[in-house]
Formats: structure tokens, C-alpha cells, sequence
């Protein structure tokens, strides 16, 4: 009997501490969208963004980027000056994001026609960006303190292992009711992310094509969009791409917006 | 021999900037702008063809720029004008800039208040494109920078009017003619230059900018003759300084702009009992307004007062004016279709100026613009051409 209990506490224990272990390295799903949102990617980038927009007929239309982006601290400053095509040639943005929660960013369009720099409301983050299929809100950093997350489960995908996590947004009036994100432990990169409309049905999905490690970052340098409901495509290819230039602070003023990528 | 002249000098153009193309960026568009009156008799209001171009050249710290535009129109001759040539010198910590330039301030939509330096193109009223209406002028420009703050400084050597309608337009507001000789205009020379300065300051919390301005008036006053019957235009000395700021407040921005004029001669009503002499007062305009957006539509909205102090009966204007404007912007089909909507509302005459559009992206290059400028009203800004409804179309190529 005595034996038979020394038995069954050693097969518990057996059987108890892999999970303990496993428990101790299991990561949250919370955690785990901080670490992508914190994935240092230098103080300073600049690069040339193309965008290609597809629609369901395979007809594209191509839109160049001159992009420039800082950090400071937690927050971040960037101004992108429109390239081409003509019509929208010298347009250039600028926004400013904050990680103080609840603080909107601030954003500024300069219009060559009109010769001014407009400050722009940024309850237009759920606006396409020049046409495509992403927004100003999914081309910035969402505050992950916006969301509430869970790990759904690991997967396995071409032998890599991903993290999947869902993010359910706690605003209401947020453009997306919830978005699911495939994390490479590794990089934490998010390698994919489903994001679902209002009614809570499949809109777009976002998934990286191409990734880089510059300068001992880990780089996003081409990622798909795709709108599932419209059947149309966005790509996004960032070329040229130089890390921790030293940009200058004068380079996010409105003196640069008016002068245009020189 | 003058149109030949002007295909000459397109054609010296191009191939001089054939040559030095991989240095001299090229850009412009040619428009076709068909305006027809909605009435019976269906007139054409404009019948207009523009190419225009762009040039620019650059190093690291200067630039030039030239903006010649080609215009022909129902009648006469095609005319070349320069919009803009100047050439920009950048420095450290201040910017340089010499030359014909349009020079745009203020936060206001669609009407001029701070926006005191460019003069206007008033030949169709206020149809024309915004970019449009405003007139490059000569001028030096400086701007100094210190962060976020910029002081400006300009020094307009030669006055320049506001271009009005000719006499035989739909357009011309006066029912009746100026001879020439009695149009007094404001002598080319030093003493006459007019000097601006803005301080303006764009920030996280606020932007905002202080403008004051030593100038003539762009628009004439008129003084009436009863011996001889004659009109006599001219202009006068003024005063300005004002402020504009916009505020961003949740998702929406809040926007005001204002300025107080000094100097300004009033037009009297033209009444045997006055004396027919303008009447020289002080006067405020300003605006507030707010930008949301409401069901992915873009709206604007802006309440505008000019108050005239110390007011007399016999002067034209009334004594405060109150305008409404509002705009509703939408995009379809990514961005290739856009649908807008921009209302004037005069308040005192309540008049109407209703100006629906749509646009369309045939291409990257190509757009078509269907809109309409719709009259309502007896009297005031807009009522008064009640009967100058149009519909038109704008097709334009852009490279």
C-alpha cells in the first residue's frame, strides 16, 4: 500500500512538472503583444515606400512613398512626402503619435495647391490611406493598453511556431471588433494578423512577405494587405532603408512639409 | 503673331528642359473646363482650355521654380502667365525666397481674413479653384526658424489689385462702368511697397499664428461725382493684425481666424442725399469652425462675422455681415470617386451659394469633375446672381 502511494506520487510529480515548467515559460497573450509593440527597430528610420494597390480584376495602381520616422522615447514622431503618382505629387503628413494613453495623435497634411499645412482630425485613422487597403490606423502603432488580449493557442505553420493571439478592442466606435495575430516567438514579429469588421465577420488580412534584420533589427520590408469582403490587394514594399541616420528633429516640422523630400 | 510667339516659347521650353531634364523636374496638367448657364437659353459660361507646367530645380540649398500656365478662353487671344517663378535660398536657421509666389496664411476655408498678403482672382467670383483664386505676386520672403516657431517676413515691392470681372461679365457686380482714366491706381514705387509679418507656431496642443500687415487694400472703393456722373476707383492705405489657430479637441478640430483692419474706405450708398465720397472706418472679421467627421463623412463647418465699428447709414455694406459655410466630403471606390458638397449661406439676405461635385479617377493621371454652382436668393453675395446658375464639367490630365 505504502508502495503503491509512493507510486502514484511519483507519477504526479512526473506528470505535474512538465506543466509546471511549461506554465513558468508561457508567455501571456497580453505580454506577448507588448513584446512586438516594443520590437526595437532603431531610433530612426528612412525609406522609400511603394505601394501597390490591386483590385479584383488585377488592374494596379502604384502609389511612392518618401518616408521619415523618429523616436522619442515611447513616442514618435513621422513625415511621409507623397512622390507619385502626379496628382498627389508634393502632398506631404505628418503625425505624431503619443503612448500616453487616451492621447490622440496629432496629424498635419501640407497641399501644394492650397500652400498651407492643415491640421487634420485623427478620428480619420480609420480612413484608407491613399486609397489602399490599409488605414492610418493600421499603418501606425496601436497602443496595446487599447485592446484586450488573449493567447488563443501555438501553431505550427512550415515548422515555424506562432504565437496566436487575439486582441478585442475595448472602444466601441473602433473601426475593427477584434484582430488575431500570428507572433514568431523568436522575432516577435507579427507575422500576420486577421482583422474583423464591426459585425465581428473576417474584413482584411495583413501578412508579411518579407522581413530583415538591418542593423541587428528585425525590419518588416514588404507585407501584403488583403480585403477579403472587396477582394482587393495592397502591397507595401519599404526600399532604401537606413536605421539610426541621426535624423534631425527639424526634419518633423512644418518647414519640411512645405519644402518638400529634397 | 502673339500666339506664335507663345507656341515658340513652349516649344524653346521643352527643349531646352530636354536637355537638362535629368536635373529640372518636370510636372503640370492640361484642362478642359466647359461651363454651361442653366436657363433656357443654355449659353456657354466658360469654354476654357489651360496647360500648364511646373519646373523645378534643386542643389542642396536653392531652388527654382517656374509655374508658366497657357490659358484660352471662349475669346480673344491664348494667355501666358507666369503663376509663380522664384527661387528659394535655404539656410541653416532662415529660408530665402524671391520672386512671383502665392503666399497663403490664415485657417479659414474659403474665405480671406488673415490671408491678407496674396491678392485674389475675383473674374469669376469665387469659383475657381482655392488654389486658383489667389494670385502670385512679386515679392521677397523670409522665414526664420527657431523649433516649432517660424517668423515670416514679407516685403511686397508693387501693389497688385484684386482682379475683377470685366465690365461685360456675368460676373462684374457693378451695374455700372469705370472709365479708365478714373481708375486710380497705386503708383510703382518704393513708398507705395507693402510689408507683412506672420509669427506662426505649430504644436501638439495648438497651432496657431499672429499676423499684422502695413498694405493697400486689394479691393477698390468707389466714390460717385453727381456733377459729372463719373465713378472713380481707388485704393487705400490699411492696417491689419490678427491671429488664427486651430485646436484639436478629441476627434475633432477647432478652428478660428480673425483680424482687425484699420483704414478701410467704405463705397456709400450712391444717393443724392450723400455725398458720394467713401467713408473711411475700422472693421473686425472673423470666423469659427469646426472639422469632424461623422459616418466616414469629412464635414466642416464655419460661422463668419464682419462687423464695421462706428457705423454709418449711408455706407453700402451693412453694418455686420454674417455668413455660414459648410462642406461634407466623402470618398468611394478608394479614393477614385469623391462626392463634395460646399455651401455658402448669407444670413442678412438669406442667400445661397450650393456648389455639389463629383470626381472621379479615370486613371492616375486622368480625373473628371462633374459640378454644379447653384444661386439662390434676391440680393446679397450670392443672391445677386440668382440667375447665374451653371452646371460644368473639368477634365484634366495630369504628368
Amino acid at each position: 500500500m505504502k508502495n503503491r502511494n509512493i507510486l502514484t506520487a511519483l507519477l504526479t510529480l512526473f506528470i505535474l512538472i512538465p506543466f509546471t515548467v511549461s506554465s513558468q515559460n508561457q508567455i501571456t497573450g497580453e505580454e506577448a503583444i507588448y513584446k512586438v509593440y516594443n520590437r526595437a527597430e532603431g531610433n530612426d528610420q528612412s525609406g522609400k515606400l511603394v505601394m501597390t494597390l490591386i483590385n479584383k480584376r488585377g488592374d494596379t495602381r502604384v502609389r511612392e512613398i518618401a518616408q521619415f520616422i523618429k523616436a522619442y522615447g515611447n513616442d514618435e514622431k513621422k513625415i511621409m512626402f507623397f512622390l507619385s503618382p502626379s496628382d498627389v505629387k508634393n502632398t506631404s503628413f505628418m503625425n505624431w503619435s503619443y503612448d500616453e494613453k487616451g492621447k490622440n495623435d496629432d496629424q498635419w497634411i501640407y497641399l501644394p495647391a492650397l500652400k498651407k499645412v492643415k491640421r487634420i482630425s485623427s478620428d480619420s485613422k480609420g480612413d484608407s490611406f491613399m486609397g489602399s487597403d490599409f488605414t492610418y490606423d493600421d499603418l501606425g502603432d496601436r497602443h496595446p493598453s487599447s485592446d484586450t488580449h488573449n493567447l488563443l493557442k501555438e501553431e505550427i505553420i512550415d515548422g515555424e511556431k506562432y504565437l496566436v493571439v487575439e486582441s478585442v478592442t475595448k472602444d466601441d466606435d473602433y473601426i475593427y471588433s477584434k484582430t488575431v495575430t500570428w507572433i514568431m516567438p523568436d522575432k516577435w514579429i507579427g507575422y500576420k494578423k486577421d482583422f474583423y469588421d464591426e459585425d465581428g465577420d473576417l474584413l482584411k488580412t495583413l501578412t508579411v512577405k518579407d522581413y530583415r534584420q538591418i542593423n541587428g533589427y528585425w525590419i518588416i520590408t514588404e507585407s501584403e494587405m488583403h480585403n477579403v469582403q472587396k477582394d482587393h490587394t495592397t502591397v507595401m514594399k519599404l526600399s532604401d532603408l537606413k536605421l539610426d541616420t541621426g535624423i534631425p528633429d527639424s526634419k518633423f516640422t512644418e518647414r519640411m512639409m512645405k519644402r518638400g523630400h529634397r | 503673331m502673339r500666339k506664335l510667339l507663345i507656341v515658340l516659347f513652349f516649344l524653346l521650353l521643352f527643349s531646352t528642359f530636354e536637355v537638362y531634364s535629368q536635373e529640372v523636374e518636370i510636372s503640370g496638367f492640361a484642362r478642359n473646363y466647359t461651363g454651361v448657364i442653366l436657363d433656357e437659353n443654355n449659353e456657354y459660361s466658360m469654354l476654357q482650355n489651360t496647360f500648364s507646367l511646373d519646373f523645378s530645380h534643386f542643389s542642396d540649398n536653392t531652388e527654382f521654380r517656374a509655374e508658366p500656365r497657357l490659358t484660352s478662353n471662349m475669346e480673344g487671344d491664348p494667355e501666358l502667365e507666369l503663376k509663380q517663378l522664384y527661387i528659394d535660398v535655404f539656410f541653416t536657421s532662415f529660408d530665402l525666397r524671391i520672386g512671383k509666389q502665392q503666399i497663403i496664411w490664415g485657417k479659414g476655408d474659403g474665405v480671406f481674413i488673415t490671408d491678407l498678403v496674396s491678392p485674389k482672382n475675383l473674374s469669376e467670383f469665387i469659383l475657381p479653384d482655392f488654389d486658383e483664386i489667389r494670385t502670385g505676386l512679386t515679392a521677397l520672403k523670409t522665414d526664420f526658424y527657431a523649433g516649432s516657431s517660424i517668423f515670416e517676413f514679407v516685403w511686397v515691392p508693387v501693389f497688385t489689385p484684386t482682379a475683377m470681372p470685366d465690365s461685360d461679365s456675368i460676373w462684374n457686380p457693378m451695374p455700372f462702368e469705370i472709365k479708365d482714366e478714373n481708375r486710380k491706381d497705386v503708383s510703382k514705387k518704393l513708398e507705395n511697397s507693402e510689408l507683412f509679418f506672420r509669427y506662426s507656431r505649430l504644436g501638439s496642443a495648438l497651432d496657431f499664428e499672429i499676423v499684422t500687415a502695413w498694405m493697400w487694400d486689394d479691393d477698390c472703393s468707389l466714390e460717385y461725382d453727381y456733377g459729372s456722373g463719373d465713378i472713380t476707383s481707388s485704393h487705400n492705405r490699411i492696417a491689419a493684425a490678427g491671429g488664427s489657430f486651430s485646436y484639436p479637441l478629441g476627434g475633432v478640430v477647432i478652428r478660428g481666424d480673425g483680424a482687425f483692419y484699420t483704414g478701410k474706405h467704405f463705397t456709400p450708398d450712391f444717393a443724392p442725399a450723400n455725398s458720394g465720397k467713401p467713408i473711411e472706418k475700422n472693421y473686425f472679421h472673423y470666423l469659427g469652425g469646426i472639422d469632424y467627421t461623422l459616418f466616414d463623412i469629412n464635414l466642416s463647418s464655419q460661422f463668419i462675422q464682419k462687423v464695421i465699428l462706428d457705423y454709418e447709414d449711408v455706407i453700402a455694406e451693412d453694418e455686420i455681415k454674417n455668413t455660414v459655410t459648410f462642406l461634407a466630403k466623402k470618398d468611394f471606390l478608394r479614393e477614385t470617386l469623391n462626392l463634395e458638397l460646399f455651401a455658402y449661406y448669407g444670413l442678412n439676405n438669406s442667400d445661397w451659394l450650393l456648389r455639389p461635385k463629383v470626381l472621379y479617377d479615370l486613371s492616375d493621371s486622368v480625373e473628371i469633375i462633374f459640378g454644379s454652382n447653384l444661386f439662390f436668393g434676391d440680393s446679397g453675395d450670392y443672391g445677386r446672381f440668382d440667375s447665374n446658375d451653371m452646371a460644368y464639367t473639368k477634365v484634366k490630365y495630369s504628368f
